[in-house]
């Protein structure tokens, strides 16, 4: 075989790779030790666009939940906060309707219009002329600002929704919190949550002023069939989630994360949650220079399975009952002071859905990285308050800063093409003179 | 997957992206760019004047009129900005800023307004300074006279409605621009009124636009009367003053003016 024949050149690569992949993972093929696979087609140039399979998956739209809190966590996931600059509730609900229709094209995609060459044309163009879903679902909360007096909201406002206020260990920075309107995206793509946020931007300008916007993503793991659930990890190298409540399970969902007409909220409130968002600074330098069994003492999980000190696996349950003193888990472990894993504690359970963040560099000359924390829960004070609380002053802070955030109502869904998002707490505060 | 249809996009706000444009032709601009021509010799000579006291009261060593002059004297230049922005190299050299250059404050090429405004205002200082001074005063002087030669390209005129207010959101809304001074207001009112000139002279060729044009003047009234909050003698207060919620307001209602004038051009038929 000539290596320089074109029509042998996929065939030697291939045998090459093969061989390759022997002679690296010798007699090891029988564990779990990964086979190095050169990913590379040869038919491709250096600057052809990667491909992908998974472009056309789309999450429906209409429903009585948003999409976007318990659909599965899709690799890449921003959050934008916007100050609302409508001036009364014809402009609230203006600004309601055209987000609505905006959200259902681009979570269907389809076809951008054509507009006169002379105009500017309609959206960034960034996916091209046919937009595709990329799996995109955009989740909009209300902060509690948007109660204040502009728009009469105030007696709708749901019962534990305030502006987020510092914990001790917290260092906010006043130009990345809170918001009257909170959007969150998440997709396959990083393009396609910065295509769905431009055309936000371009579409409501006299209603929405952008106030702070933070990206992230999670690493993607190889498919493994049959094998146990692992949680995505951290830029700490630890996996995250692992005691999230099962987002599968309606009947828990409606318990932990879901508002229910018996949960004391005003009853537009029904079907939505309360979203806490943080943007949480990692000192990774520092932290890759902290011995492995400090790191997991820190967490109180082993940092390559994720497994509790008491189990094999990530998602065997922790066992502290044979451990009063913190003598196999720390009592200052962050799980365990997370969850406790009392009977109480499960009611303080939250949905968390994270993704991790890089900003480049901060003054000091290290890396800005950290944790875009989300988190979902049915009451604000008996979730995330709560197991905050219980977290502070753990060791963990030694490593970690929060510096933003904020925290939302995410609206109830919409059902149908006649309904919009927030019509219900619109309705419910209309005046009954008009 | 359904297929999309149009109709998902015919929610734009702006109400603005309608296919339907105004018949106009190249010769309804000639009016309207001539009484542009117009508008801009009278700033740039006002202009001149005003740059020859500010930089005199500099090289004079007179710091307390130096700093006065230094806002209205810029407001002039920062009201013909489209058009003194097609001399790339004397825009750069009277009005650029230190993070346009990379040692900034220190860099040899920050020269300009903003050079003495930094010597005024941060250093309070006119020490040093005489060759800017003069460098300034010459440019503008070059400018003057380059302008004066030139023919305005209508799609420049046109355009600059959009421009002005593209410099507005880019960095008079974050008080930016006269970092030492703090004097942005004033900045901010030359851009508005350059752009609200160009408006006002092309609107009569917009007769099927009614929505559009009362949208445009609607948002100009708020920027407009936002603005007018601030006015102080025969200026602006300092930027510091500018309140959280005004300044909201400014920014929608500038980012809606820079979506809304982006079809100007088209509506007009230019490319």
């Amino acid at each position: 075989m000539r290596a320089d024949d074109p029509e042998d050149k996929g065939l030697s690569t291939n045998r090459r790779r093969l061989l390759l992949g022997l002679g690296a993972a010798g007699g090891l093929l029988a564990s779990s030790s990964a086979l190095a696979v050169t990913a590379t087609d040869p038919a491709s140039q250096v600057a052809d666009a990667p491909e992908s399979d998974e472009t056309q998956e789309a999450q429906a739209f209409h429903g009585v939940h948003q999409s976007g809190v318990v659909t599965p966590r899709p690799a890449f996931g921003m959050v934008a906060s916007f100050d609302v600059l409508a001036r009364d509730r014809a402009g609230l609900e203006r600004l309601f309707k055209t987000l609505t229709s905006r959200i259902a094209f681009l979570m269907r995609g389809g076809e951008v219009p054509e507009l006169d060459p002379k105009l500017p044309p309609a959206d960034s163009g960034i996916l091209g002329p046919v937009v595709a879903p990329n799996n995109l679902t955009i989740t909009v909360s209300v902060g509690a600002s948007l109660f204040d007096d502009r728009f009469g909201l105030a007696a709708a406002k749901p019962r534990t929704l305030d502006r987020m206020s510092a914990f001790k260990n917290d260092a906010l920075n006043a130009r990345l919190c809170h918001g009257d309107i909170c959007v969150q995206m998440s997709s396959n793509g990083a393009d396609t949550n910065m295509y769905a946020l431009r055309d936000i931007i371009k579409n409501l300008p006299d209603l929405l002023l952008l106030r702070w916007q933070q990206e992230g993503s999670v690493p993607v793991l190889p498919a493994k069939p049959g094998a146990h659930h692992e949680s995505a990890r951290n830029f700490l190298g630890f996996r995250d989630g692992s005691a999230n409540p099962d987002s599968r399970d309606e009947p828990e969902m409606n318990r932990l994360v879901w508002v229910q007409p018996e949960s004391g909220e005003p009853e537009w409130a029904v079907g939505g949650t309360y979203q806490a968002v943080r943007i949480i600074r990692n000192f990774v330098e520092r932290w890759d220079r902290t011995p492995l069994r400090e790191q997991e003492r820190i967490f109180g999980r082993r940092k390559a399975t994720g497994a509790p000190f008491t189990g094999q696996v990530e998602s065997d349950v922790p066992d502290y009952s044979n451990d009063p003193k913190g003598e196999v888990t720390a009592l200052d472990a962050h799980i365990r002071l997370a969850n406790p894993r009392t009977h109480a504690a499960r009611e303080n359970l939250i949905l968390r859905r994270p993704f991790n963040y890089s900003n480049g560099v901060a003054s000091n000359g290290q890396l800005d990285q950290g944790l875009l924390f989300i988190c979902y829960q049915q009451d604000l004070e008996r979730g995330f308050i709560t197991v905050q609380n219980l977290l502070n002053g753990e060791p963990l802070e030694e490593y970690i800063k929060p510096v933003g955030g904020g925290y939302f109502f995410v609206l109830p869904g919409v059902v149908d093409d006649t309904d919009y998002l927030g019509r219900n707490l619109l309705a419910a505060t209309a005046s009954p003179a008009t | 997957m359904k297929p999309l249809l149009p109709a998902a996009f015919a929610v734009l706000s702006l109400g603005i992206a309608s296919p339907a444009m105004a018949e106009v032709s190249a010769l309804d601009l000639v009016q309207p760019i001539s009484d542009y021509k117009l508008y801009v010799s009278e700033h740039l000579a006002t202009l001149v004047d005003n740059t020859k006291a500010f930089t005199d009261a500099v090289k004079a060593g007179d710091i307390d009129k130096a700093k006065a002059l230094f806002a209205p004297t810029r407001i002039d230049y920062e009201s013909i900005e489209p058009i003194a922005e097609l001399f790339s190299d004397l825009d750069a050299a009277i009005d650029s800023r230190a993070d346009d250059h990379e040692q900034a404050e220190k860099d040899p090429g920050f020269t300009g307004f903003h050079r003495l405004e930094y010597a005024l205002f941060a250093e309070n200082t006119t020490e040093g300074v005489g060759e800017f001074a003069d460098k300034l005063m010459q440019d503008v002087t070059d400018l003057n006279s380059r302008i004066a030669d030139l023919t305005f390209p209508p799609n420049v005129v046109v355009g600059g409605a959009a421009a002005l207010m593209e410099e507005v959101a880019a960095t008079k809304i974050s008080g930016e621009e006269d970092r030492y001074s703090h004097t942005d207001l004033w900045d901010f009112k030359g851009n508005f009124d350059g752009s609200r000139k160009i408006f006002e002279l092309v609107k009569p060729l917009l007769t099927d636009d009614a929505d559009f044009v009362a949208k445009v003047d609607d948002n100009f009234n708020t920027v407009d009367a936002t603005l007018a909050k601030y006015k102080e003698g025969d200026g602006y207060q300092s930027y510091d003053k500018l309140s959280e919620d005004d300044r909201r307001v400014l920014a929608g209602a500038v980012n809606t003016l820079a979506e809304d004038l982006s079809t100007l051009q088209g509506k007009l038929g230019l490319e």
